[in-house]
Parts: C-alpha cells; structure tokens; sequence
C-alpha cells in the first residue's frame, strides 16, 4: 500500500474528527451538572446518569430495541439463506423481481412504510403491538441481511457441494454440514448489520410504535420534543459506551474487519 | 460384459449440443481419458456418469445397472476436481473422514481407512492441516484420498493436475498412474492436455464437438489417428504428399524432399526445426546426440519411411 501525502492525511484527520466530533460532544455534555445542554460545561457531574433510574420507560424501551432487533434480524437472515441460495444458484424467471423485491425497501423513504405499516397493521388488528414492529423491521432490514449472505453465497463453489454428493451425503446434510458453515460468515455479518439498522430505525418507527411498544430511539425522539434537559445525552452515552464493549467483544471474538466488510472466512 | 457402458449418450443446452451420441465401453481396472478442447463435451459427459448433468438422451450402465436410476449421493463414485473442491472448514482428515461417515463406517475403522487414504498419497503427517495450510498440490492429494477412502465403483478424475505448475504435474502424473495401479479402481479421466492422457491411459477417447473421433490405446491413436483432428491434436504433425508424417520421424539425409532450415530451437533432448520446403513449412524434430547438426539457412534434404 503505498503511504498517503501530507493533504491526504490532512484531509483524513479532518474527515474523522467530523465524524466523531458530535458524538465527542454529546458523551461531554452527558457530565454537564446542568440543566440544559451547556457545552462546554466547566463542571462535572453524573446527575444525568443517575436521572436515567428516575425513567424506566427508557431501560424498557432499550430491551424493547435489543430484542426487536435480535429477533427482526433474525428472521430476515432466515428469510435471505433459502433466497441468496436460490438466487446464487439457479437461473429461474422471476429471479431478478424477487431480487428487487427483496431489495425493494432500501429505496422505498421510511417515512413512506411507516405510514403505509400504520394504516396497514390498524387494519389487521396489529396496530401499536410488539408483532407489528417486529415484522415491519423484517422488512426494513431484509436488504441488508441479503446483502452479505448473497454475497457469501455467490463465492461457494458448488463443486464442493458436488463433491459431498459424490461421497454419499443427501440433500439435507449437504446443507448442514457444507453449505451452511461456508456461508456463516455472511450469515452472522449479515445478522450485525440487520441489527444495527433495526436499533438505529426511528423515521418508520416513530409511525408505527404506542405508548408500551416504544423503541429506545422512538423514545428519545419524543422526549426531546418536550424536554431540553441533557437526559437524552446521558442516554446516548449509554448507548455509545454499550456499543463500543460490543465492538470490543465481536473483534477479539471474531474480527470486526471480517464482519463489516464480509470478507469469506475460509480463504485458501 | 462390460463394467462401465456408455451407450449413445446425448446432452443438449437448447440448441446447443454438448454430447452427441457417444457410446464408450470401459472395462473394470481400465484408466481411460476423455481427451479434447474445451467445449468438447469431455466435462459434461463426466457430469453425467457423476449424475450432476442429466442427459437429453442414451444410457449408462455400470455393472449391467442403469446408473441413470440412481441418485448421485448412491451412485458410489469418488470424484476429483480441477478446483479441489476440498471442505475448506474441515482438517485434511475429517475432509477424507466424510464420505465413510456417510456410509455409516465407524469409529475405529474410519480413523483407520482415513490414515491409510492420507498415507496412500504421502500426506500422513498433514492431517490435521486445514486446506489453506496446504499447498496445491498437497491439496489435490487430500481430493484423491477423499475419493478413494469410499472405496468407489469408478474414479472420476475432472482436469485434476490442470491447476499444478508443470514440475509437479509430472510427478503427481506419474503418482497418480502408481495410485490407481495399486488401487486397481477404474478410473475415467477428462482432460485437454494431450501429454497427460497418454501417459496415463490405457486407452484414450478423442473428442471434438460432442463425439468419440478415435478411441484407442494411446500408441495406436498416436500412430494410427483416424481423423485429420486426431493427427493434430496428439501431438504436431507434417502433412506430406497426403499423408501425416510425426516430425520426430523426419531426417536429414543426403537425398530427399529439397529445402532450407528456417529456424532452429534447442529443446535440451532434442532439436526443433523448420524446413521450407516446395511442400510448404516441415517440422522437424531430431533426437539430441551431440552431433553436429545443420544451422540456420542451411540447404538440406528430408527423407522419412512410410508405413
């Protein structure tokens, strides 16, 4: 690789303190003894951590957004295995619909879906309930869960697959044994970046969550509506802090460059 | 009776014929080469013995069986790939292990069959070393040992030593013809390169656009090719008044087709030419003797004895 020039590296610096700056700035203000958001603040103080105790609308609605986003992504990596399967493999009228379709909510405004989910759930009775958000966020993280798990589909060699055949393995344990560790590690980035964006998702949410369905984002979209305190920094914080530690983890666990990028694990 | 019996065997992809009616018989032991370009027709007949192509048309037969009857998974037949095609998460062993888990052999004489497969290709110590621990050709060792532990009906060898720099293409060439000796498993080969087919083959099948040109031993295909395509696919070969001449079978003699050495290349064991000739451009190949031998522009005679 060969070594960036002065104006490069400047402009790199530049770049990264921009996109850590407000998050800099949010986890300072989070220590403000304050009342409003007073930055710089010249006092510290942990009152706004200790505030959080005093909501538990909000430590609900955390659990409420981890466990959305665990079980919406999950199901949209179930729903991409069979799908990136078929659509690595086979060439069959209707493959590259089905892949529009799939990636269709990528392109389609939140907004938009939340407003067609809110009309569409008070219809069927699903309006306000925990099912109604989970299966709205299947939709919105589907694309993204396809994305890396096609991706790692694409690159299995079906000769290998061939090869398990030739020595007497039937369909079924083809699919555990060879396929589906060959692409697990599409599958698990998939899963992470799915989860990501069901956390971070407020725009559709927002629409379609009540009062006791809150997500963590909804919640604190509401909140500053009413309120300037620097409750909503502390949060964050919390927030940062939580996924930093999990950042940590994953890379010592599993090597984040891996997850993120998608890379294939088993290079020759 | 023969053991393998390839019978007007046909495949199209629309209106592309692949395989056109090629009918082969392979007897039990027999290593025999599917030989020819790409887009011969050479894979996809594999494919279908394999069962992962299904033919527009004809029969195979192993054992008087219609093979076609049956799933690939039952078929029992260990395959080799260009590409290995080895279980990249798995250790070299459990790569050999699998094919006798799935036939349901246990414990103590699976690990014995999987150290006697690893130890037929000289790879005992490798076994626990995972595929991109090996080099290329360590890997295609652990394909061949993964074929064979399953103790196959018909060996299956597709392009197999194609990935492999020349040296070890020679070596594994001359393992691999050992292997299969001490095994004794038939063993259908595909490939384009003329130089490993004969040398390994009992008998060759030349193929262009989907059909047998010749099947014989590879000597009598050599010497005797029954098609124009044959002649120039086994190997180079002098068109000289209407019958093919080998350029190894060219001399220079004192009297003789007139002509003048064009260019000369040293090849080590032997010398290289080409000779302008009124018959147009000859290929000559002379054994090195330490001779002297005729230089560039030299004015010389080619004499050959016809057969």
């Amino acid at each position: 690789m060969s070594r960036n020039g002065p104006l490069a590296l400047a402009y790199h610096t530049l770049f990264v303190i921009f996109m850590l700056m407000p998050i800099v700035v949010v986890c300072w203000v989070a220590f403000t003894p304050e009342g409003f958001l007073s930055f710089p603040t010249s006092h510290w103080s942990l009152r706004w951590f200790y505030a959080i105790g005093r909501y538990p609308e909000f430590i609900s609605a955390f659990w409420r957004s981890l466990g959305l986003g665990a079980l919406s992504s999950a199901f949209a990596v179930a729903i991409s295995v069979p799908a990136a399967l078929a659509i690595a493999r086979y060439r069959f009228p209707g493959r590259e619909g089905m892949t529009a379709l799939f990636m269709s909510p990528l392109m389609i405004p939140h907004v938009v879906l939340g407003i067609a989910f809110l009309r569409f759930f008070t219809e069927i009775g699903l309006g306000g309930t925990f099912t109604g958000l989970v299966l709205s966020h299947i939709v919105v993280v589907l694309p993204f869960a396809l994305r890396l798990t096609l991706a790692s589909a694409v690159g299995l060699d079906s000769r290998i697959e061939h090869a398990a055949i030739s020595l007497g393995a039937s369909e079924a344990t083809v699919l555990k044994r060879i396929t589906l560790p060959l692409v697990l590690p599409g599958l698990v980035s998939g899963w992470a970046l799915a989860f990501i964006n069901s956390f971070d998702e407020v725009t559709m949410t927002v629409f379609i969550a009540a009062p006791g369905t809150e997500t963590l984002p909804v919640r604190m979209f509401l909140y500053i509506q009413d309120n300037i305190d620097p409750l909503v920094t502390s949060v964050s914080a919390c927030v940062i802090a939580v996924t930093v530690a999990a950042l940590i983890a994953l890379d010592r666990a599993y090597g984040l460059e891996r997850l993120l990028v998608g890379k294939a694990g088993h290079g020759r | 009776m023969s053991f393998l019996e390839l019978d007007a065997l046909r495949k199209t992809f629309g209106a592309q014929v692949a395989v056109d009616g090629l009918s082969l018989k392979v007897q039990k032991g027999e290593f025999v080469s599917l030989l020819g370009p790409s887009g011969c027709g050479k894979t996809t007949t594999l494919q279908m013995i394999a069962g992962f192509v299904d033919p527009s048309g004809g029969a195979i037969r192993l054992e008087g069986q219609d093979l076609l009857a049956v799933k690939p998974a039952k078929r029992g037949l260990g395959i080799v790939f260009q590409s290995y095609a080895l279980f990249p998460h798995m250790t070299a062993a459990e790569n050999v292990a699998f094919g006798p888990e799935m036939q349901g052999v246990g414990g103590g004489e699976r690990a014995k069959r999987v150290a006697d497969a690893l130890e037929l290709v000289g790879l005992g110590a490798f076994a626990a070393r995972h595929p991109r621990q090996l080099s290329g050709g360590q890997q295609q060792r652990v394909a061949l040992a993964r074929a064979l532990v399953i103790r196959p009906r018909i060996l299956l060898l597709d392009e197999p030593l194609s990935n492999l720099d020349a040296k070890l293409r020679e070596e594994m060439q001359i393992e691999l013809r050992q292997i299969q000796r001490t095994v004794g498993t038939t063993t259908i080969l595909v490939t384009h390169d003329q130089a490993e087919a004969m040398a390994l083959s009992d008998r060759v099948v030349v193929m262009n656009k989907g059909r047998a040109e010749q099947i014989a031993t590879p000597l009598d295909a050599y010497e005797h090719p029954a098609t124009p395509f044959v002649a120039s696919f086994l190997g180079k070969t002098n068109l000289l008044e209407g019958s093919a001449v080998r350029p190894e079978r060219i001399a220079f003699a004192t009297s003789g087709l007139a002509g003048t050495v064009r260019t000369r290349i040293f090849q080590g064991n032997h010398w290289l030419y080409q000779v302008e000739t009124k018959s147009g451009l000859v290929t000559v190949i002379r054994q090195n003797t330490g001779e002297d031998m005729p230089g560039e522009g030299a004015a010389v005679h080619l004499a050959w004895g016809t057969r």
